[in-house]
């Protein structure tokens, strides 16, 4: 997986996932996110590159309606999941928050147990019938994240207690745990060091059989290794799209070719 | 030489020093202030300090002493003959120190010159009414042995204030010398400086520490006089509180301690679910705008003193309760009842809890939030299973800090719940707590000694050791259920 196999990246998937047309976002008056269209494919790792404050993660967060929560954020133009606009105002944002899950930049476990971190999502939204129901997807989302061999001695013990990187696969067990569709992550390997960042990465690229995943990251090794797909932000617009290989090779717009080879950003 | 100008001096040395030090700091570096070891105004300073600290050091030290000694020196003149029968050796004394004072008053007016102070005699003189025409009242006749005692007492007085004022201006012209001398441009003025300021802050944080320590020792031993003249059976067990001043009462705490108990219990029952909700509004729900209204609004009710809770209690929520609610439901017709009390006193407890509990729950992370809220949980979930267990431990500290308010609660109970002491479950009967009981036993004509006041001591002692293992319980728990959410 980390080798630097940029061109002939597997990328046949072609069900488009999340369509996102003349997307605007601002915050009271600043235009953060200026007309960006995109369309995200099902069964993808999709990474967002650009340089801080280019509005890849607020743009992440209008996938989920996470901007709801921030009182002066306003969201205009149309995404839709699976052809359903998710700014409809029939959309109930508690429910499309459980189709696309969210991990987020620093590890944020609740205080509780790691069982109960995992057992939350599941619990609220009532998917487990029983207890021993509620322990297998409690199991099955911690193999999922890579953790379970580690925190299987452990489950009563608070989440917080764990290493860091094992605090972010905890949060993505935990996001897996609500069988989502999607899979936001918002620079998840950011407080990690080296190593817990490439059992994340390989995390990322098994969760990619069964998910679409959006990951922003500020590594453009990192986007290089674990995408299929690249967009390339700058200053709220998104400069160019496309795959990983030819973005990272061939870029289109010299903004592109500036920023992977260094020169700004 | 008068205190105050001691002091003035003392201060003026140090001043003078300051601006001596810097100058001979600077001159040893040949006024460039960047070969100095520290900056020009720590060796200021440590001049400064070193002349002041000594000095008014030995003042305070001396002004504590002095007085003992002298009362140690004029004592053996006072033979144990010339103490009358239904007197005390610290009754004489204060005599003594009453004519001293009142002979110095006489100087001081010009009634009397020093040398006629210091050779009046009870024969040829009648102190009294020469004392009594400026403006001294003495309760008797001046004898020959206070008399005599007093002229002592005035000499060594006057001595020691003169020597007091000597040892203290050498100490600070020495400190001066010192420091003056040591000042060079290696000498490390600001480790000193420093050192010497943290010295301070211990002796600060020291005396808040001694005093508590103080204070608690004073209960103490008034308490273990009580238990030396009343059965502590009685006080513990006893069943009846009624103080009987000619002797024999029954002293038993059980009533007051239900009292305190049933009023503050009554009282967290009103402020813990009003409190912690609105906190919960505002912390979570209400908009900045509303919120920065609503919560300085809440928090007035913390400044209005409880003495103006007891009157509302008194004139409008026990005639009410009575009126409304004991009568028809035939409960009683008292207007002051534990429920007044305790209703009253829960609103006042409501800032306490909303106020502790919405910074509380603010402290939480965002982050928490936006976790839960991601994977799809309603705000009220996220609130419930996150938010509040992430700031229980808070929250728990507010509302024990509360209860500790509650018990040690006076006003609002003299007018609300009136002084009855009586074991009663009817809400609506009039009872009293530990601190009414502690006011009114030390009020009025009480002598000293006997049990009906000391036994205030006794109840202050419960009280104190009640809402002390509160507070260590509520700390505890703090510290035990803190939730390591960073």
């Amino acid at each position: 997986m980390n080798d630097m196999r940029l061109i002939d990246r597997a990328t046949d998937m072609t069900d488009v996932k999340i369509a996102a047309r003349g997307v605007q976002v601002f915050y009271g008056d600043t235009h953060a996110i200026k007309d960006v269209d995109v369309d995200i494919q099902d069964k993808t790792v999709t990474a967002f590159i650009g340089p801080s404050g280019c509005g890849k993660s607020t743009f992440l967060r209008c996938l989920n309606r996470m901007n709801d929560t921030i009182d002066s954020a306003r969201v205009e133009g149309d995404i839709r999941i699976d052809g359903e606009d998710i700014y409809d105002r029939r959309v109930d944002p508690v429910q499309l928050r459980a189709k696309v899950g969210m991990v987020f930049q620093k590890p944020n476990p609740f205080p509780k147990s790691i069982y109960d971190n995992v057992a939350y999502g599941p619990k609220i939204h009532g998917l487990a019938k029983n207890r021993t129901d509620l322990d297998d997807i409690v199991e099955r989302s911690l193999r999922r994240a890579a953790l379970w061999d580690e925190a299987k001695d452990r489950l009563q013990e608070p989440g917080t207690g764990l290493s860091g990187g094992q605090q972010q696969r905890l949060c993505i067990a935990r996001a897996v745990a609500t069988e989502p569709e999607v899979l936001l992550m918002d620079e998840p390997c950011s407080a990690l060091d080296p190593i817990a960042t490439s059992q994340v990465e390989e995390l990322i690229d098994e969760l990619r059989a069964n998910y679409s995943v959006v990951i922003v990251t500020h590594s453009m090794q990192q986007a290089a290794r674990v995408s299929q797909k690249t967009a390339f932000f700058h200053l709220g617009n998104l400069v160019e799209y496309g795959e990983t290989g030819q973005i990272f090779t061939n870029p289109q717009d010299s903004r592109t070719e500036s920023y992977i080879t260094g020169r700004i950003g | 030489m008068p205190l105050l100008w001691l002091i003035a001096i003392v201060i003026a040395l140090a001043a003078v020093g300051a601006v001596l030090g810097r100058r001979r700091a600077l001159a040893s570096a040949d006024g460039d202030a960047r070969r100095l070891h520290s900056l020009p105004s720590y060796y200021a300073a440590n001049v400064g300090l070193t002349v002041l600290t000594p000095a008014l050091g030995l003042l305070a030290l001396w002004l504590l002493i002095q007085p003992l000694y002298v009362d140690w020196r004029v004592t053996e003149l006072i033979p144990d003959a010339a103490i009358p029968e239904t007197s005390t050796r610290g009754l004489v004394m204060s005599d003594v120190r009453r004519v001293a004072e009142g002979l110095d008053t006489a100087i001081q007016q010009g009634a009397m010159t020093e040398d006629e102070a210091a050779r009046l005699q009870t024969e040829s003189t009648d102190i009294r009414e020469r004392l009594a025409a400026v403006g001294v009242a003495l309760g008797s006749n001046v004898r020959p042995e206070v008399l005599t005692a007093a002229q002592r007492y005035r000499d060594l007085s006057g001595t020691g204030t003169t020597l007091m004022a000597v040892a203290v201006l050498l100490a600070a012209i020495g400190g001066l010398a010192v420091s003056v001398l040591m000042t060079h441009r290696d000498f490390r003025a600001r480790n000193t400086v420093e050192r010497g300021i943290m010295v301070m802050l211990i002796a600060a944080a020291s005396i808040a520490i001694l005093t508590t320590v103080g204070i608690v020792l004073s209960m103490l031993f008034e308490t273990a006089n009580f238990f030396g003249q009343h059965s502590w059976t009685d006080f513990f067990f006893g069943l009846n509180w009624s103080p009987n001043f000619r002797g024999n009462s029954d002293l038993g705490i059980i009533p007051l301690l239900w009292g305190t108990l049933y009023i503050s219990f009554i009282a967290l029952l009103v402020a813990v679910p009003i409190g912690l909700f609105s906190a919960i509004y505002l912390s979570e729900y209400a908009t900045r705008r509303v919120r920065s209204v609503a919560k300085p609004m809440i928090e007035i009710l913390a400044g209005i003193p409880t003495i103006v809770y007891g009157l509302f209690a008194l004139i409008t929520v026990g005639p009410f309760l009575r009126d409304y609610f004991a009568q028809p439901l035939g409960l009683g017709n008292s207007g002051s009842s534990v429920m007044t009390a305790g209703l009253v006193m829960g609103i006042m407890l409501i800032p306490f809890v909303s106020s502790l509990s919405d910074d509380i729950i603010n402290a939480v992370p965002q982050a928490m939030r936006d976790g839960s809220l991601a994977l799809g949980a309603t705000h009220s979930e996220t609130i419930r299973q996150v938010v509040l267990p992430a700031a229980l431990p808070g929250i728990v500290g507010a509302i024990l800090l509360a209860a500790s308010r509650a018990i040690g609660e006076t006003m609002i109970v003299v007018l609300g719940a009136g002084a009855a002491a009586r074991l009663d479950l009817n809400p609506f009967e009039a009872m009293t707590t530990v601190t009414v009981k502690i006011v009114s036993q030390l009020t009025g004509d009480t002598d000293f000694a006997s049990p009906e006041t000391l036994v205030a001591f006794a109840l202050g002692l419960t009280l104190f050791v009640i809402t002390l293992c509160l507070n260590v319980l509520a700390l505890w728990i703090v510290r035990r259920y803190r939730e390591q959410y960073e």
